[in-house]
């Protein structure tokens, strides 16, 4: 073979090997990495099942533990608050104007509640996470004013004139507006309305300098109406209310109870029940929440906890058996 | 049709295309049009375009249109980029070949310009070495006798020098005439076949010659191939440009689809129905909700009964489709030929497949198709040079009924032999005549006066060498004479004429006239049984047909020899029935072949030689291997049957114990071919499985059979493990592919020579050796490698590991988004079935091209059993050969886990973060980390071994899902501000993580955990093989899981439909016995 030929046609396919034939790339290249290969083996997993169970059962303890630390009072109210004479329709009710819409609950304190006591409005079959309803709104708009006014407000965001509503869209629209005023014999409980929003939500999200403007101007009156005068981040129960609840049955911060609440007690709770929920045949409570460590009161982890752990155990139990029963010659053993 | 060239002529020469080359796909102004109706001839792509049109529609789209656009844009720029640079590649390499400096003639002055400006007539002069720059026509050398030498490697592969002969018309012309020649060429139009070229020339200038020349293939310098050892050159432009030979022939190969990518398509649609149909019963609650309660909720505002537009109907279906899009992976594209290309590295770069005897590795060419290789079901092989090494030695012969070389098998270093020659036996003496002068062998003489030889043909080679050891030498050729040194005397011989070799002749034939005596002699050589019966009567033939036969039984490649003495006259008037042959434009090769038949008559048979080849390192383990591995190996060779049947037994491919049965198909006649083929099946279909057969068959058979019997064959190939097909023409071993994969098998060719290219592209996967035959046919296989051994390791190493990684990758793929979008359709139901999403845009976009897709890459460094393993034990084959790992079954199984993960992950969120917690954006956050605690342990659970990377990635992937969601949830104009510092901050998120992976992965493990112990898959006891570092009793478990799976396998085979059993459902019982 002479030269030129070969070489001519040896560029085409042959090329020069890696050089390098140690160090990670090699083996890489190679294929042939250092690995380690886990085995199942029964004892392995009978193991791992029983220590999953022994961490998860008392765990599972302590969370119900907690949760059952955690008193709440909770208070439907959207039946009892119609008078009588409007229970057959009640939408003619919540629709008239002229009626008043006060009434009184009286709610049982059952055990010692030390504060902060949270006060919740909580509203069922209510689809804030509906699409028509989570779109419409203009994050813009809250933050930097009337000018960002966007067509993702729609249906609410020009009035009658054409002037831009602020704060436009369904959510902001349709505001909760029920009030809770609470006393103790004739003594009033102070709820604090401050800082029950997001912090971050008043710095970043609703604007110092934005002030509500033709809200709730329209010929349909959706919820509560804001005070023109008060800027976006001061209005706090309307910052509540735009973080979209992603569940149809939701609790929304109202204030805080800064009082310690005894066991045996009786508090009145005075109640303007404004909303309209009887359209859609939704329900309103109020609730009063301690909190712990792990929120609320929420039974769902501690169980989950429980069984989760019951079964594993149960799991290397049965495991154990069977391979006892019959045990599988797993490589040497 | 033809075109006529007038030689130096300005007038002609604008009516035929300049000589720029041109390879390029693609213009500047076509390339967007054009790669995007490229792009959008596939499905997927048309599925997605649309999703992300119907984005655009606000009132539908439940996230931003970004979502769809940017990974599809991704997608389309990284593919259209990958083309564009391909193009532009292609495009400067045009441009060099374009403006290379060529010589021209012109009117008898030497000009230099670039290729591209040679346009149809110029006369071209090369120099040694150059490249050819178009298809010439052949007018003049520096070689007195009008030869020269080109290299065609660059076209046909074969490394061989080529010999080139200018026509006799031009052949006294001087170096001052011809550049100032005129005259024309009528030839046919451009076409793409390289080894023909039926053309004729007339000169007009300096001599008015009405005769018309004959061109063939000999007369021309094809464009690519290189000039070597003449001087100079020249030759007329004929072809130029693109239509050229090689131009002709060039073409972008079909891409081939693979078995895994097939059941990926229909997997994709059957996705794509379930989706269709999700949507359509959410559309129709979601409807029905509006109406019944969504009217109601005065906070929707829904305008009244009237005023709705319409298509309001659609609304939300289309609202659903959008939401559900996402259940078709539009990254499994990206990331499936991502893993592929490492694959086609992995071979490219493997060191154990590298052949250091020829320094050549193992490339794939086709990087598509690699897990096909775990698939391959039928191997068809060539013999020479693919299963022996093609290194040919004459080891025996048989002259005139004596036969040499058989006591010490070495016919060179017979003493008989060597006193028969110097004794000058007559007989001995023709006998080394033809061999030494009937071919096509080209003799170079070096510097220091030795001869070494350049043949297209092994055995011509073989002869030749064995020949000049026996004092015969070749010394010299040219076109018309050759020159013999015999016992230190020279003789000159005049070669007047080659009857060339066709693999419809079976032979070949030289007329020579001896210098000294003026005798003219016709030598041939050829295959016994193209031979034998032109021999004239009376000869004993019947001791040549043992001798053949014995040497076959050696496994020897025999060749008959013979001559035939011709009369002046007789020569004369034949030699005019040639010339009008070779010089018809239509089908000239029959014509041919009618002549030389008229010539080859009444031969004097010489005797034979047998030629030993021996096989190559490594083959019948190979074989071996590969057999156990469930492949049915075929061996379709041209040789004869004898010799096949003897290299089969060698390499292991039939055995002669008693429980293997060898069956012919022959006969006579067509109906004995025909009854022996149904004899030949109905013994197959009665016979057990544990018994080996074989059946063995010739070219001629086949011809016959495929005329009247295709399905009966069918069948028979359905059923046989093992096959010996000869006498096969390349036609005829693509037919041959062509049955196996009509009847829906998964084949690989491979040979080493350009009679395998046929059968190379139409297997489903084409492996060349890239051999001593050229690298023809390494250039037209998806894989070419050094050697015939590195086979086993292809398959069974690369192809087995990469079918295993992108099944996993591939429904992984599937699993990943069926579960976020199951997450979706779970929250329709508590938003009012109105296609809200739950997640957010930044976050589903973010889902697909980071969080998920990092950690499935790590399955390419995966190997489920070690390499020794599954060479130990080569049966596991059969595991991924069923599709096992890819299939509807395992497809449930992922489509199960997806949907149960789901349900875990949305039930556990929404029962944690109920009430005050359910905040839209927080709870959203928990189910996105939900998905991605819970797919990084099931990647880390279907890894088998961990390697760095591996765990790198899949940990660090998850490290980096917190740090790219805390970092924008710094960001104050994003929806997720600050979330997820209210969330890492409170302990009941981390303990609802812990929660979703217990309650999500346990069941999966013990499932997992109890599969493997008491219904384990073959990969299982492996696995627990190695662990055990292989255990006599426990093989025992494999040996008889082995048998299952080896009954499981050909139940499957038979009724190809039962092709997804449960993994070895009754190799438990049997696993549990010991």
């Amino acid at each position: 073979m002479d030269e030129a030929s070969t070489s001519a046609s040896a560029g085409a396919t042959r090329r020069a090997f890696p050089p390098a034939r140690s160090g990670v790339f090699y083996r890489f290249t190679q294929q042939n990495l250092p690995a380690w290969k886990p085995a199942m083996t029964p004892g392995c997993l009978i193991a791992m099942f029983l220590i999953i169970g022994i961490i998860f059962v008392p765990f599972g303890l302590l969370c119900l533990q907690t949760s059952n630390h955690v008193a709440e009072i909770i208070h439907r109210y959207d039946v009892d608050c119609v008078p009588n004479a409007y229970r057959g329709n009640r939408q003619a009710y919540i629709k008239d104007s002229s009626i008043s819409k006060n009434c009184t609950l009286q709610a049982k304190v059952l055990e010692h509640m030390r504060a902060p006591i949270y006060v919740y409005y909580e509203l069922e079959n209510f689809y804030q996470n509906h699409r028509r309803y989570v779109k419409s709104r203009s994050d813009k708009q809250l933050r930097f004013g009337a000018k960002y006014t966007a067509e993702s407000c729609s249906p609410v965001h020009w009035d009658n004139n054409g002037s831009p509503i602020v704060p436009c869209g369904l959510i902001a629209w349709s505001l909760f507006n029920d009030t809770y005023d609470f006393t103790r014999g004739s003594k009033e409980i102070k709820v604090n309305r401050k800082n029950i929003s997001w912090k971050s939500d008043r710095e970043h999200k609703f604007g110092k300098d934005v002030f509500p403007s033709n809200f709730q101007n329209g010929t349909l009156i959706g919820g509560g109406k804001l005070d023109p005068t008060v800027p976006l981040s001061e209005q706090e129960n309307l910052i509540v209310w735009m973080r979209t609840a992603a569940l149809p049955k939701f609790r929304k911060l109202y204030g805080v109870i800064e009082d310690d609440l005894h066991a045996d007690e009786t508090i009145n709770i005075l109640i303007g029940n404004n909303y309209n929920t009887y359209t859609f045949g939704g329900k309103k409570s109020i609730v009063l929440s301690t909190a712990s460590w792990l929120g609320g009161k929420n039974d769902f982890l501690g169980h989950a906890y429980i069984v989760t752990g019951s079964l594993s155990i149960f799991i290397s139990i049965l495991f154990a058996l069977i391979h006892v029963k019959y045990p599988r010659k797993n490589g040497n053993g | 049709m033809k075109r006529f060239v007038y030689i130096n002529d300005d007038s002609c020469r604008y009516s035929y295309c300049d000589n720029r080359i041109s390879n390029t796909k693609y213009s500047l102004w076509n390339f967007l049009p054009k790669n995007l109706w490229e792009q959008f001839r596939r499905f997927m792509n048309q599925y997605f375009l649309l999703i992300a049109c119907l984005q655009l529609w606000s009132r539908i789209t439940p996230v931003s249109p970004a979502t769809t656009w940017g990974p599809l844009i991704i997608i389309f720029i990284v593919s259209a980029s990958k083309e564009a640079w391909d193009d532009y590649n292609r495009y400067l390499s045009d441009k060099k070949a374009n403006e290379r400096k060529i010589w021209l003639v012109k009117d008898g002055i030497h000009r230099q310009i670039k290729a591209q400006e040679i346009h149809v007539g110029d006369v071209v002069w090369l120099h040694e070495n150059d490249e050819i720059p178009c298809d010439l026509v052949l007018i003049g050398t520096s070689d007195p006798q009008g030869i020269c030498y080109v290299e065609t490697a660059a076209l046909d592969g074969e490394t061989d020098l080529k010999t080139r002969i200018i026509p006799t018309i031009s052949a006294n012309l001087s170096v001052e005439q011809l550049g100032k020649v005129k005259g024309v060429v009528e030839c046919p139009n451009p076409d793409n076949d390289i080894r023909r070229f039926d053309a004729n020339m007339r000169l007009f200038l300096p001599i008015i010659d009405n005769e018309k020349c004959p061109l063939t293939i000999n007369n021309t310098l094809l464009q690519s191939c290189y000039l070597r050892y003449t001087e100079w050159a020249c030759g007329v432009a004929v072809y130029t440009g693109n239509e050229t030979k090689s131009g002709m022939s060039r073409g972008a190969a079909e891409p081939k689809l693979t078995a895994a990518d097939a059941i990926i398509d229909k997997l994709t649609i059957a996705i794509f129905m379930f989706q269709i149909v999700v949507v359509l019963v959410l559309g129709y609650f979601g409807n029905a909700w509006k109406y019944t309660q969504g009217l109601k909720q005065w906070y929707l505002m829904y305008p009244v009964e009237g005023e709705a537009p319409w298509y309001d109907f659609s609304i939300i279906p289309l609202r659903f489709e959008l939401l559900c899009s996402i259940m078709i992976p539009i990254s499994i594209k990206v990331t499936l030929d991502l893993a592929k290309g490492v694959y086609a590295k992995f071979i490219d770069w493997d060191e154990q497949m590298f052949d250091w005897e020829t320094n050549t590795p193992a490339h794939s060419a086709n990087t598509a198709i690699s897990e096909d290789l775990g698939h391959v079901e039928y191997i068809l092989s060539d013999k020479t040079g693919t299963l022996t090494e093609n290194k040919m030695i004459l080891k025996r012969c048989c002259i005139s009924g004596t036969l040499y070389g058989n006591d010490n098998g070495d016919a060179l270093n017979d003493v008989r032999l060597v006193n028969a020659i110097s004794s000058n036996d007559p007989d001995v003496i023709k006998f080394l005549l033809v061999m030494a002068l009937c071919n096509t062998v080209v003799p170079i003489k070096s510097n220091d006066d030795t001869v070494s030889y350049k043949a297209q043909s092994q055995d011509e080679e073989a002869l030749v060498n064995a020949a000049a050891n026996l004092n015969m030498m070749l010394i010299s050729k040219d076109s018309s004479t050759a020159e013999i040194c015999f016992n230190g005397s020279k003789f000159r011989y005049e070669l007047l004429d080659i009857l060339e070799f066709t693999s419809d002749r079976k032979r070949m034939s030289v007329v020579v006239k001896e210098g000294q005596t003026g005798k003219i002699l016709l030598l041939s050589k050829g295959a016994d049984e193209a031979l034998l019966p032109l021999a004239c009567p009376g000869q004993q033939i019947q001791k040549y047909l043992e001798a053949v036969e014995m040497y076959s039984q050696l496994g020897l490649r025999t060749l008959c020899l013979g001559w035939h003495d011709l009369k002046e006259s007789e020569y004369k008037e034949w030699s005019k029935n040639f010339q009008e042959a070779s010089c018809s434009l239509d089908n000239r090769e029959f014509k041919i072949a009618e002549v030389c038949h008229s010539l080859e008559r009444d031969l004097h048979i010489l005797g034979f030689t047998a030629i030993e080849d021996c096989l190559q390192d490594g083959v019948p383990e190979t074989i071996k291997l590969l057999r156990n591995a469930g492949i049915n190996v075929w061996m379709l060779t041209g040789d004869k049957q004898n010799t096949a049947i003897q290299i089969g037994l060698l390499c292991n491919l039939i055995t002669s114990e008693p429980n293997s049965q060898l069956l012919s198909i022959s006969g006579k006649t067509e109906e004995d071919i025909l009854r022996s083929l149904e004899r030949a099946l109905l013994i197959m279909k009665n016979t057990s499985e544990t018994k080996d057969l074989a059946f063995v068959l010739d070219g001629w058979a086949l011809e016959v059979i495929l005329k009247h019997s295709k399905e009966s064959f069918t069948r028979l190939a359905m059923l046989s493990k093992t096959a010996i097909c000869c006498r096969m023409t390349p036609l005829q071993k693509a037919q041959l592919v062509a049955i196996l994969k009509s009847a829906g098998y998964l084949t690989l060719a491979i040979g080493d020579g350009g009679n395998d290219v046929r059968m190379i592209q139409e297997a489903n996967i084409g492996v060349g050796i890239s051999g001593r035959e050229g690298l023809q046919a390494a250039r037209a296989a998806d894989y070419s490698i050094g050697k015939f051994k590195f086979l086993k390791r292809l398959i069974l190493i690369h192809g087995r590991y990469s079918y295993n990684r992108t099944a996993f990758i591939s429904q992984y793929s599937f699993y990943k988004s069926l579960l976020i979008c199951f997450i979706q359709i779970l929250f329709a139901f508590l938003s009012g079935l109105s296609g809200t999403s739950l997640f957010n845009s930044i976050s589903l976009m973010a889902y697909n091209v980071f969080y998920t897709s990092l950690p499935v890459m790590t399955i390419i460094f995966d190997k489920d059993i070690s390499e020794t393993t599954v060479m130990q034990y080569p049966q596991i084959l059969l595991h991924s050969q069923a599709g096992r790992l890819l299939n509807p079954t395992t497809f449930c199984g992922w489509f199960g886990c997806s949907l149960y993960h789901a349900l875990v992950i949305f039930f556990i969120t929404i029962c944690a973060y109920s009430d005050e917690k359910s905040e839209m954006q927080e709870l959203s956050m928990v189910a996105l980390s939900g998905c991605i605690w819970l797919q990084a342990f099931v990647v880390t659970m279907d890894t088998n071994s961990f390697t760095y990377p591996q765990i790198l990635l899949i940990w660090g992937n998850f490290v980096a899902f917190y740090m790219i969601n805390l970092i924008l949830s710094a960001i104050p104009s994003l929806q997720l501000y600050t979330i997820m510092f209210h969330l890492c901050s409170q302990p009941s998120y981390w303990i609802s993580m812990a929660l979703t992976v217990a309650v999500g992965m346990g069941p999966v493990v013990a499932f997992r955990y109890f599969k493997n112990l008491y219904q384990p898959s073959a990969i299982n006891i492996l696995q627990q093989i190695e662990q055990s570092n292989g255990s006599i009793q426990t093989s025992g478990n494999l040996e008889s899981a082995r048998a299952n799976l080896l009954n499981l396998l050909t139940g499957s085979r038979k009724n190809r439909d039962s092709y997804y059993h449960p993994l070895l459902s009754d190799s438990a019982e049997s696993a549990r016995t010991d």
